[in-house]
């Protein structure tokens, strides 16, 4: 195990990016710290503490809700304009996973950073359209899906935009755990659209098996222009048992998890329709 | 490097390693009433109060506490001035080893301060970071509903 030599208040973002690009990769940033300290990278030595940098915060702009990276889940779970944004998934979520401790803890920014294959919160801000403000000397802002894909070392994530255009789509999360605080053997989670009782959007995400949350366009289009019915849900069911890719055996077969994505989408259309299977 | 926390309103400087556990260093200093458990963040055995939330002090870096509150079982009450928390686990029978209770005061300090009035299920979900092995689980819902119940009513502190 490597050891930490340095630990670093930085004072702002340019101030913590000049710090990490110094050091490459002996640096790493701390969010929560729950995953530093779980889980120590023997090539990091000096950690850089970005709480003074005013990343604490839930804010509605323009474009929808502002989150702070170093915000926590419990900030999240209280906020009454997440509570609002979607159905109010994210934010009751946000107050139910891991436990109460570390809800305290884990930051957002720390979440997605770290982006563990078993990370609750990463897969449904996926399915809810996120994106992340970035900062390395620049700000920019991509998609969290394509910043998953395009990930890169040294760069600090700011803040997480929930788009107001999904603000009134009704967002789900379904992680198939033993217990609350188990490990999830997998996550499905959903954002869907609907005008009367048309689908007119709707973003799959599947993580928590090896490997990490992903969106499947291919069942959207299962979806979309598709009425409210038992029918379309059975039709995705049989289509995400085909398509979605299970991994290898790790903490449970393939087979065995296969089956659980015909379970979870069970689950979606009893979220969505309000009617039990 | 050197850090400085309040710790039981007491201004106080720790000379501590930039990877060390804030569990190890209340411990380290005398405050043995944090409890070291899992040291993985799963027991709520080593619960603190981190600016008035509760935090597993076994996965807080001592360096990210540097100019923040820390309140111990201890800072709570103690002997000679019970809180009413700890009061009422004593009159519901909600101690047995004892254990975990430091843990599970401190998180029910948190939820009361927030919420005077909860109910069964909103004290269990401020509590589900604490386990008692010795499953005492019920009287410690009741005795957190009892101290709340006469906490509004004044006549407890």
């Amino acid at each position: 195990m490597g050891r930490i030599t340095d630990y670093y208040h930085a004072v702002s973002l340019e101030d913590a990016f000049a710090k990490a690009k110094q050091l490459g990769s002996a640096a790493a940033y701390v969010g929560g710290g729950v995953e530093l300290v779980l889980r120590r990278n023997p090539e990091v030595t000096t950690l850089i503490d970005l709480s003074r940098c005013g990343l604490d915060y839930v804010a509605a702009v323009g474009e929808g809700i502002e989150i702070g990276s170093q915000t926590t889940l419990t900030t999240i779970s209280h906020s009454a304009d997440i509570g609002h944004y979607a159905g109010g998934s994210l934010a009751w979520w946000a107050g139910h996973i891991a436990h109460n401790n570390l809800r305290d803890m884990i930051t957002v920014g720390g979440a997605i950073g770290r982006n563990q294959p078993w990370n609750d919160v990463v897969p449904h801000l996926v399915a809810l359209g996120a994106q992340v403000r970035l900062f390395d000397d620049a700000e920019r802002i991509m998609p969290l899906a394509a910043y998953i894909e395009a990930k890169q070392s040294g760069v600090i994530i700011k803040n997480v935009l929930l788009p107001t255009d999904n603000a009134g789509s009704r967002g789900f999360l379904w992680r198939f755990t033993r217990t609350q605080q188990d490990i999830s053997t997998l996550h499905f989670s959903a954002l869907v659209r609907f005008e009367g009782n048309i689908i007119t959007a709707a973003n799959l995400v599947f993580a928590g098996r090896p490997g990490h949350a992903a969106l499947y366009p291919r069942l959207s289009e299962v979806l979309i222009g598709k009425p409210l019915s038992h029918e379309t849900f059975a039709r995705l069911a049989e289509v995400a048992y085909d398509l979605v890719e299970v991994g290898t055996d790790f903490r449970a077969t393939g087979e065995y998890r296969r089956e659980l994505v015909r379970a979870a989408v069970v689950y979606l259309e009893e979220h969505m329709t309000g009617v039990a299977q | 490097m050197n850090i400085s926390m309040t710790v039981n309103m007491v201004k106080r400087s720790f000379d501590v390693q930039p990877d060390e556990v804030l569990l190890d260093v209340l411990r380290c200093e005398g405050y043995l009433e944090v409890k070291g458990s899992c040291r993985t963040g799963d027991c709520g055995a080593c619960t603190v109060l981190l600016d008035g939330r509760p935090v597993a002090s076994c996965l807080t870096l001592a360096a990210k506490a540097d100019g923040h509150a820390v309140t111990t079982v201890r800072g709570i009450g103690d002997q000679a001035h019970p809180h009413a928390l700890q009061d009422a686990f004593v009159r519901n029978g909600a101690i047995q080893c004892g254990y975990c209770v430091p843990g599970a005061i401190t998180s029910a300090k948190a939820l009361l301060d927030e919420n005077p009035d909860p109910t069964e299920e909103e004290v269990r979900l401020a509590m589900d970071s604490n386990y008692c092995r010795c499953s005492g689980y019920e009287q410690q819902v009741e005795a957190v509903l009892d101290a709340a119940a006469h906490l509004r009513k004044g006549d407890a502190k």
